[in-house]
């Protein structure tokens, strides 16, 4: 890491004043003033320590008063401070009661260390996995390169759907859950503005823009997400796989939200992780099973048919028997 | 030399237990019984150096940290292939903190050609790690990029890109030791095939032997790179002043340090020490500095201060060593009874820039087969070096081996165990194998398919051999002090294995003392030379050492009682920390107190060990005899996820004469679980239109972790050659050579589906259950 | 655990230790080289300071003692313990969070101290192996891990220990899943786990 200066924030106003850039406008640049934001710092950390972000300045907001908080009411659903960590949020009895398949996948991220440490603002802000994006040495799109070096070459963690331009997933597995939740963001900008986004305009596909992965702007700060109180009858399942168990980036995740009205789905809310460069909800899963009684036989037509527009690379075909066999479960286990 | 007629137990206990009678060195000490008539010797004993561990007291190498030190990072190359047109270290130069700048050139001041991504380019010494790693990325290095190639199979083809045009030596990193690689024979890339080992060359012939054959098992068997990947990476602190030069290394071998680095600088080796008293972890890769160590050094001379030189986790994956892929083709014939009639072995696999890609030896003598060949070549590829990993290419040869073992028996409509039974002659494997059904309970093996459903299980069995080697520079002190210290002494290395406590055992044993009150010095060059960590040969080289020198003081310090009490120094025995006369129950004192009785303020004794009792297999130091291992695995495979988890292993080895069952046991552990991790996690992933390593992380280059471990059960059966005054050996390689042939065996029981290649990852299993092409 | 009472002011420091302790002594993180020291911790400022890019020397408290460090922004809290603090014993591996092997805790959490900047570290507390068992006891863990031979190389040891004492701190009676599940994080490259497993029981069992 380059040297830099260090800026402890005293408030978001406080912050914002003095931030002037992004990670993402940041990549592969060496601006003379950039300022850049770090709440847990350990993507930001990672993206500095292999060359990709060399900031000026470096304005902290893990202290910030009142983004660590989680609140939950009946009236108002959950509220989760950007602050705090996937640890507290996978352990926190609101989330663990109502949002099963958030605390799920809040407790399944990373290891125990880093979840201690990793906001949930900074994991749904966080930048791809893709290994090639993540080396200095390969000048992708994503880092404003002219090329996508894993379309023809290592993709077998890449994605299945929605890969033209830029093949690399979406790093978040906790977006999933968010996704299936239709989890919002709350975002405050320099001008003391609030906006509050559905969480699946919060990511920027690369056709939009490969630049970045989120719409946040240098003068913006998440403050929350917040996540409706469920409906009565909501069930909810999260499905994680990696290679290997302990601890790993998805290969699949799915989170299934269904709203029963006893053995009838009202409702259903299906995401894919590790699926697409953004989280991804399917329309055409959630379709078969709204209005229907949950069987294996249905679960397995949604499950096909979320895979249906599937295009796996050379090295990913794995995933697509993978996801419809995850979903099926994750259908089922919710029900 | 004088000898002496002296008898020992042969054989194994509870099977076979005999005497035998061996003519002896007369200076070296009489027979041990078998381990249960011992105090310390084959008990289980606290590492004398846990307690340092578990507090971070401990100093690795990478904790020295010396007034005035440096720290120092090697830029690595970017590019898989290129020549140096210039390097431009001028911002670097000017960076505050930056104290020196290091190009590596050839003789004639030339750039070497870039012949891999992460070949060491130039280093920089700096204030602190983080100046240093800031100048490095400030070097601008001009390349000429050339043509190159990195898969195998391409690298064969004789219009590929030419790593080397000339032929090459295998470069010495110490651990290997068995096929010989010839790097000048072949063409372009392809390079050998080596065809014989110490156990010889080609046998009978093959095709005879297949035409007697009434099944033939005809198949290729692929297994990736794996990178070492210890927790320490590779690397010195050296300080070089004009009186000489002091080396802080994290290494498996202070003696091959030393001398590399003395010849490298032409250096007396007397003017070179090399330290290493705690260690992070080598397996195998950790017996030469080259070439961060020259740097390191450079740098110290030109700064005239202490340089520390870590690897970086990155570098470690790129420059610091791997076991190579291959690409193993078998064709093993049997006659209906069974009997094997011919096997055929042709191996294809790379070291990248180096020579080593071998498949061993398994093949050649895990069973008798009259007709047998091997034709085992090295492909060249720009690609990081590989170097020894844990019994070097015979975990690949193994991988193949055993499954295609299985498949014979599978043909012949044999359970896999019993067709072993009835092919390999191994006693101690038979051993081996009725002690480990029994815990397994093998009975409960099925034929494959029988298992259905979303979960399935397997079960499977595999068995490897690995030869006693002995090095016999392996020279070991022990001093008594007369304030009542014991002392061992030697420049041998503990790389976690725990040599430092099987050292004191056997002294403490000598002399009636425990474990604990055994002082042990060792790691540094300044003691007598001792042998490198590989080939599992520590154990086997060190310890008859030990028990000499620790007899030798032992009878010195006899002589003077016995002189007290008028009485011959053979009639005393040394036993709970006295000194008792045979014969004469009022004749005793404490060692105590005897040592405050010594005529001098210490005795010290020196020895090493004589060759072999009766003498060696080959006269440098191969034993007669092998080291036995079978592996019995049982395994969960998830059709609907791929995933394959190991539920269980029974590891049953014998190393002779167990020292310490608990450090015994620590390292059947790590043996099976580096398996496992290799069997179904572990691949170097390279990109092949660019060169680079895409996970040369600890994230994505997978390794098995606490969720992946299964229940392992070790089984220790003792065995007694009557070789040495311990009959020990050491238990490093065999533990790790059949993990994945058995998990292999497994898989393929628990889906009827057999997987050639590893690791087998989810993506693997999916792909053979869903029948999908790529 | 949360403790609200704990949290950091606004001052980005411990109220609660500040009034508790002997002033300035006990606040974490501060500037000593920019007579801002002096900074008035009860009427807070609106806006923070800039520190560096060149070395400041902050004050952490790290195994119950307050340390000055004269670091740069940019110094992680491993290499401020290693090579500054001349606490080697935490060890650093992968240096990218993956491995654990650097795992202290802070505010008595286990995290990464690869991944943390020393700067951040503020007036919250630093526990390392060193510090784990204060006054040249062992903790029951280290104890166990002695007994049980849960380090071969022991470069994973210290972290692996923080890890297992925390697991132990958080729940008294695990299982063989609960320290398989806690040490998920923790690379040993040796593999220990099955000793590290037993150890980790056997303490729990000892601490009852």
């Amino acid at each position: 890491m380059n040297n830099f200066s260090w800026y402890n924030a005293k408030s978001i106003e406080d912050a914002l004043t003095q931030v002037n850039s992004t990670a993402s406008n940041e990549i592969y640049r060496q601006t003379e003033k950039a300022a850049i934001l770090k709440a847990g710092g350990t993507d930001l950390l990672d993206l500095m320590k292999e060359g990709l972000l060399q900031p000026k300045t470096i304005v902290n907001i893990r202290e910030l008063p009142g983004l660590d908080k989680i609140e939950f009411s009946n009236n108002d659903g959950l509220r989760v401070g950007a602050n705090s960590t996937l640890a507290e949020i996978a352990a926190h009895e609101d989330i663990r009661k109502h949002y099963i398949a958030f605390a799920q996948a809040a407790g399944d991220a990373a290891t125990p260390q880093l979840r201690n440490m990793a906001t949930i603002g900074g994991n749904i802000a966080q930048r791809t996995r893709c290994w090639y994006f993540r080396s200095y040495d390969h000048p992708c799109f994503r880092k404003g390169g002219d090329r996508c070096f894993a379309k023809n070459g290592e993709n077998e963690n890449h994605a299945i759907l929605n890969n033209g331009s830029c093949v690399s997933v979406h790093a978040s597995s906790v977006s999933t859950a968010l996704m299936a939740y239709d989890a919002r963001v709350v975002i405050v900008n320099s001008k003391n503005e609030t906006k509050e986004i559905p969480i699946a305009d919060f990511f920027v596909a690369p056709g939009e823009d490969p630049l970045r992965e989120t719409i946040l702007e240098a003068d913006e700060i998440i403050t929350h997400i917040r996540l409706a109180k469920p409906a009565s009858g909501t069930k909810a399942a999260y499905i994680k796989q990696g290679a290997r168990e302990s601890h790993d980036w998805s290969i699949a995740d799915v989170a299934v939200v269904l709203e029963m009205n006893g053995k009838t789905c009202k409702r259903a809310a299906i995401a894919l992780g590790a699926a697409s460069p953004v989280p991804l909800r399917s329309m055409r899963a959630e379709g078969a099973l709204a209005g229907n009684q949950i069987t294996h036989e249905i679960a397995l037509e949604a499950a096909t048919l979320a895979m249906e527009r599937a295009r796996p690379l050379a090295k990913n075909g794995y995933k697509v028997p993978l996801f419809i066999n995850l979903i099926q479960e994750a259908i089922l286990n919710a029900s | 030399m004088d000898t002496r007629k002296e008898k020992f137990p042969y054989g194994i206990p509870d099977h076979n237990l005999t005497e035998i009678e061996r003519e002896i060195p007369a200076d070296e000490p009489p027979a041990w019984p078998v381990n249960d008539q011992l105090q310390e010797v084959g008990k289980r004993r606290i590492r004398v150096d846990a307690r340092a561990k578990v507090t971070g007291e401990a100093k690795y190498t990478s904790d020295i940290r010396l007034p005035g030190m440096l720290y120092a990072k090697i830029l690595t190359a970017k590019v898989p292939h290129a020549s140096i047109r210039n390097i431009n270290t001028q911002e670097a130069e000017k960076l505050p903190g930056v104290h020196a700048v290091h190009i590596l050139r050839n003789e004639d001041n030339s750039y070497p050609d870039v012949k891999y991504v992460g070949q060491p380019v130039a280093a920089v010494a700096a204030d602190s790690l983080d100046i240093a790693r800031q100048a490095t990325r400030m070097i601008q290095v001009d390349y000429l990029e050339k043509p190159f190639v990195i898969d195998v199979e391409q690298a064969m083809k004789p219009e590929a890109p030419l790593v080397f045009d000339a032929p090459i030596a295998r470069q010495a990193d110490g651990g290997d030791v068995g096929v010989v690689h010839d790097g000048s024979k072949g063409q372009g890339n392809l390079r050998g095939p080596s065809t014989s080992s110490f156990f010889g060359g080609p046998r009978g012939d093959l095709e005879a032997g297949f035409s007697q054959a009434d099944v033939i098992v005809e198949q290729t068997y692929r297994t990736q790179v794996q990178t070492h990947v210890p927790l320490e990476t590779h690397g010195v602190v050296i300080d070089w002043k004009p009186e000489g030069m002091t080396v802080y290394a994290s290494t498996q071998s202070t003696k091959d340090v030393r001398d590399e680095l003395a010849d490298y600088f032409d250096l007396p080796k007397s003017r070179v020490r090399v330290i290493c008293e705690f260690m992070g972890g080598g397996f195998g890769a950790k017996h030469s500095t080259s070439p961060y160590g020259p740097v390191a050094a450079i740098l110290s001379q030109k700064t005239g201060r202490p340089v520390w030189l870590m690897l970086e986790r990155k570098e470690e994956h790129l420059m610091a060593g791997n076991r190579p892929n291959s690409i193993h083709y078998l064709k093993i014939g049997a006659k209906k009874d069974g009997m094997l009639t011919a096997i055929q072995q042709r191996s294809h696999g790379t070291a990248g820039v180096a020579l080593g890609a071998g498949v061993g030896r398994v093949a050649q003598i895990l069973y008798e087969c009259p007709n047998f060949a091997t034709e085992q070549y090295d492909v060249l590829t720009f690609a990081g070096p590989g170097a020894a990993w844990r019994a070097p290419g015979n975990v690949q040869g193994a991988f193949g081996v055993e499954q295609a073992i299985d498949e014979l028996a599978e043909k012949l409509n044999l359970n896999p165990l019993a067709y072993r039974d009835k092919i390999d002659q191994s006693e101690v494997r038979k051993v081996l194998r009725q002690r480990g059904a029994k815990q397994f309970d093998w009975s409960r093996w099925k034929p494959a398919g029988s298992s259905t459903g979303t979960i399935r299980k397997g079960l499977g069995v595999a068995q490897s051999t690995w030869p006693r080697f002995v090095d016999l520079d392996s020279t070991v002190e022990v001093k008594i002090y007369r304030d009542g210290a014991v002392e061992v002494r030697s420049g041998v290395q503990d790389i976690g294995t725990g040599t430092k406590t099987i050292m004191a055992q056997i002294v403490a044993e000598e002399f009636g003392l425990k474990t604990a009150d055994v002082i042990v010095r060792i790691g540094d060059t300044i003691f007598p030379d001792a042998p490198g960590s590989g080939g599992s040969k520590v154990t086997g080289s060190i310890t008859p050492p030990t028990r000499n020198a620790a007899y030798k003081a032992k009878m010195e310090l006899f002589k003077q009682i016995a002189q007290q009490w008028q009485t011959d120094a053979t009639k005393l025995v040394a036993s709970n920390g006295m000194i008792l006369h045979k014969d004469d129950a009022s004749k005793k004192v404490s060692l105590k107190e005897a040592l405050q009785r010594m005529r001098t303020g210490q005795i010290t004794a020196s020895a090493s060990r004589s060759d072999d009792y009766g003498g060696f297999a080959q006269p440098w130091g191969l034993a007669h005899g092998h080291l036995g291992s079978v592996q019995f695995a049982e395994v969960t495979v998830n059709t609907d996820t791929g995933m394959v988890k190991v539920d269980r292993i029974v590891a049953a080895h014998s190393c002779g004469r167990p020292i310490n069952l608990t450090q015994i046991e620590s390292q059947i552990n790590g043996g099976v679980i580096q398996g496992v991790s290799y069997a179904l996690y572990e691949d170097r992933v390279m990109d092949e239109a660019t060169g680079h390593m895409m996970n040369p992380d600890v994230d994505r280059y997978q390794i098995a972790y606490s969720m992946e471990i299964p229940a392992i059960e070790p089984i220790i059966v003792e065995e007694y050659p009557a070789l040495s005054s311990t009959d020990a050996y050491g238990i490093g390689e065999p533990a790790n050579i059949a993990t994945a042939a058995a998990v292999a065996n497994a898989v393929y029981n628990a889906i009827g589906m057999r997987m050639y290649e590893i690791p087998i990852t989810p993506a693997r299993i999916l792909k053979a259950l869903n029948h999908l092409d790529q | 655990m949360k403790e609200d009472s704990n949290k950091s002011d606004t001052n980005g420091f411990t109220r609660r230790k500040f009034l508790r302790g002997a002033g300035i002594t006990t606040a974490g993180s501060v500037l000593l080289n920019t007579g801002l020291l002096a900074a008035d911790f009860h009427s807070a400022p609106e806006t923070g300071i800039y520190m560096g890019p060149d070395a400041v020397t902050v004050q952490m408290q790290i195994n119950g003692q307050m340390e000055h460090l004269t670091i740069e922004p940019r110094t992680t809290l491993a290499t401020a313990l290693r090579d500054h603090a001349g606490l080697t014993g935490t060890k650093v591996v992968c240096d990218r969070g993956s491995c654990s092997a650097c795992t202290v805790w802070i505010d008595g959490k286990p995290v990464n101290s690869c991944m943390t900047l020393a700067i951040d570290v503020g007036g919250r507390e630093v526990t390392t192996i060193e510090g784990l068992a204060p006054g040249g006891n062992l903790h029951p863990v280290q104890e166990a891990f002695i007994e049980h031979d849960a380090s071969q190389c022991g470069y994973c040891t210290p972290g692996m220990i923080m890890t297992c004492a925390h697991l132990l701190k958080e729940n008294p009676n695990p299982t063989l899943e609960d320290v398989k599940i806690a040490t998920r994080g923790n690379l040993c490259r040796c593999g220990t786990y099955p000793h590290v497993f037993k150890a980790t029981l056997a303490a729990a069992d000892k601490m009852k």
